[in-house]
Formats: structure tokens, C-alpha cells, sequence
């Protein structure tokens, strides 16, 4: 297996949930990295945000990621060969009010990565424009629709479940206005 | 009144200040309480760290305010809302009744 310092961001997350998994430790990529993922890195987050799918005892994490050479500090685990941080943010899985049932597995030579599905990853973004008005979310949002099949109607429920349906609109606009220029 | 369920007293006055007043500093709430200001910030860390909590700084201040992206918001805020309707009625007015005009720089009190 290559060494950590060549491994690509998603290649890092697929390599530590493999170890983890063999400490049951069970956690699903979300947040900027699933964003880069699934954009082929137009958009890059050095952040893996590894969410526990059940209650996990810190010290279980930490110790599991000392024997692959990351150490904590302030929250985020860091190697000294690798410039992606690793961080466990608080589950459960889910976005806004939803808690996320379908896991995406995608298979890479240092080990196979279960992420959040595109459609949840632009919900996600979503949520972080709908609740802070964050306009970068919403880009990436975009950018994750049209590189990516995504189930706009269910975007659609779950937007007006939160109560959002006027930013779902503004997306929706957004998503349709760069898919026709992609087709130009 | 939610102290048992929440561990600790801190955790409650916490929640209920930043519920009900939308957003809250650490020094304001120990103040308000008169509690230490580490305990106060002890369970703002916490809470934040289980993402039932978001913060940003507002000049030299780190504001925090209830998660908007927590997935049990709604259930929380509800749990909080009737513990608040338990609350002595002074300490609920003074909680709710809050000076949120502009006061022109100095100008006497």
C-alpha cells in the first residue's frame, strides 16, 4: 500500500475507517471531503469529517488512530506526513431534523470508504446555507447536483420538513441555470 | 428540573439562558447566575463538542447560540420551553426581559 503522505483525501479516509473498522469503529465520511469527492476536487476541503454511526468512547478513537500515527490536538487528529485532518464530529448522522440512511461504499486500494450519498452530501451543504445563509455551502451544493445523479424531489421534502422551502427555490434556480450552462 | 437528566445544574442554566435568550457569552451567563466562569464555560465547550451548540466571535466575544443543524432541535427547544414555564416567575422575567436597545456610548445608566 502507498505510503499515507501519497494518498489522495479520500484514499486517508477510506485507509483510517478501514483500521477503525477493525477496532468496531464504525463511521461514515460527511461534510467538505464527501464535497470533494463528489465534485473530482473542484472544490477542496483538507478536513475528513468522520461521523460516528453509534457512540464511540474518545479514548477508543485515540488510541485506534495512535497505532496509524495520527495524534490528537485541540479535537482533530494530525500526521506528520499528510496534510488532511481528521476530525469525529458528533453523531448521530444526519441532516437537519433527518438522520441519514443511505451509506455509499466506494472502493479504494487502501480501503473501502462508506460516505454519505450525493443527495444527503447536498443536503447537507444545504442545511449549512438554509441555517447560517453560508453562500459557499450553496455553491457546493450546486456543484455536487450537477456532477452527480441527486433526487430532487426528496431535496425538496426534506427542505420543506426544515421549513426552507424559499432557499430550496434559490437552489433550485442556481442547479437548473448551471446545468444548462454545462450543456452549452 | 432537568438538572438529573442533564448531569449537572450548569448543563440546565446553560441551556435555558441560550434558549431562551437565542445566543449568550460565557461571562454574561456566569454573571447572571452567579456562577463560576469556568463551570459556565466548562459546559458551553461540551456542548458545542456534541453539536447541540454552534459559536462564532463577535469582536472579542464567542457567542454561542442552540445548533440550528442539531437533529433533535425542535424536541430540545420544547424540553427547555416547559422547564422555563417551571422556573420562578422573577427568574423567568429576568431571563426573558432583556435590555436588547442600543445604549449610546456613554451615556449614563
Amino acid at each position: 500500500m502507498k505510503s499515507i503522505g501519497k494518498m489522495t483525501q479520500a484514499e486517508v479516509a477510506a485507509f483510517v475507517q478501514s483500521h477503525l473498522r477493525k477496532h468496531k469503529i464504525y463511521v461514515t465520511l460527511s461534510g467538505g471531503a464527501a464535497v470533494s469527492i463528489y465534485t473530482v476536487n473542484r472544490y477542496v476541503s483538507a478536513d475528513v469529517d468522520l461521523v460516528e454511526d453509534t457512540y464511540v468512547d474518545r479514548n477508543r478513537i485515540k488510541i485506534a488512530m495512535e497505532e496509524i500515527g495520527f495524534r490528537e490536538k485541540n479535537r482533530y487528529f494530525i500526521h506528520l506526513d499528510t496534510q488532511h485532518i481528521v476530525e469525529f464530529p458528533s453523531g448521530p448522522l444526519s441532516v437537519g431534523g433527518e438522520p441519514i440512511k443511505h451509506i455509499k461504499e466506494i472502493k479504494y486500494a487502501t480501503g473501502i470508504l462508506r460516505v454519505i450519498s450525493p443527495t444527503d452530501c447536498v443536503k447537507d451543504r444545504l442545511a449549512a446555507y438554509y441555517f447560517w445563509g453560508d453562500q459557499q455551502s450553496l455553491v457546493q451544493a450546486v456543484l455536487v447536483g450537477i456532477h452527480n445523479r441527486i433526487n430532487i424531489s426528496e431535496i425538496k421534502k426534506w427542505s420543506q420538513a426544515e421549513g426552507k422551502i424559499e432557499g430550496f427555490k434559490v437552489f433550485l434556480k442556481k442547479y437548473d441555470d448551471e446545468r444548462q450552462n454545462s450543456r452549452r | 428540573m432537568l438538572a438529573s437528566l442533564l448531569g449537572s445544574k450548569g448543563s440546565e442554566k446553560v441551556l435555558i439562558f441560550i434558549a431562551t435568550r437565542g445566543e449568550g457569552y460565557a461571562r454574561e451567563i456566569s454573571q447572571f447566575f452567579d456562577m463560576d466562569i469556568s463551570t459556565i464555560q466548562n459546559q458551553l465547550d461540551k456542548f458545542e463538542l456534541g453539536g447541540i451548540m454552534a459559536s462564532d466571535t463577535k469582536g472579542r466575544t464567542r457567542l454561542y447560540t442552540l445548533n440550528p443543524r442539531y437533529p433533535f432541535l425542535k424536541e430540545l427547544k420544547q424540553l427547555l420551553d416547559k422547564a422555563l414555564s417551571f422556573y420562578p416567575e422573577i427568574e423567568r422575567e429576568r431571563l426573558v426581559m432583556e435590555r436588547r436597545r442600543p445604549r449610546r456610548r456613554g451615556k449614563p445608566v
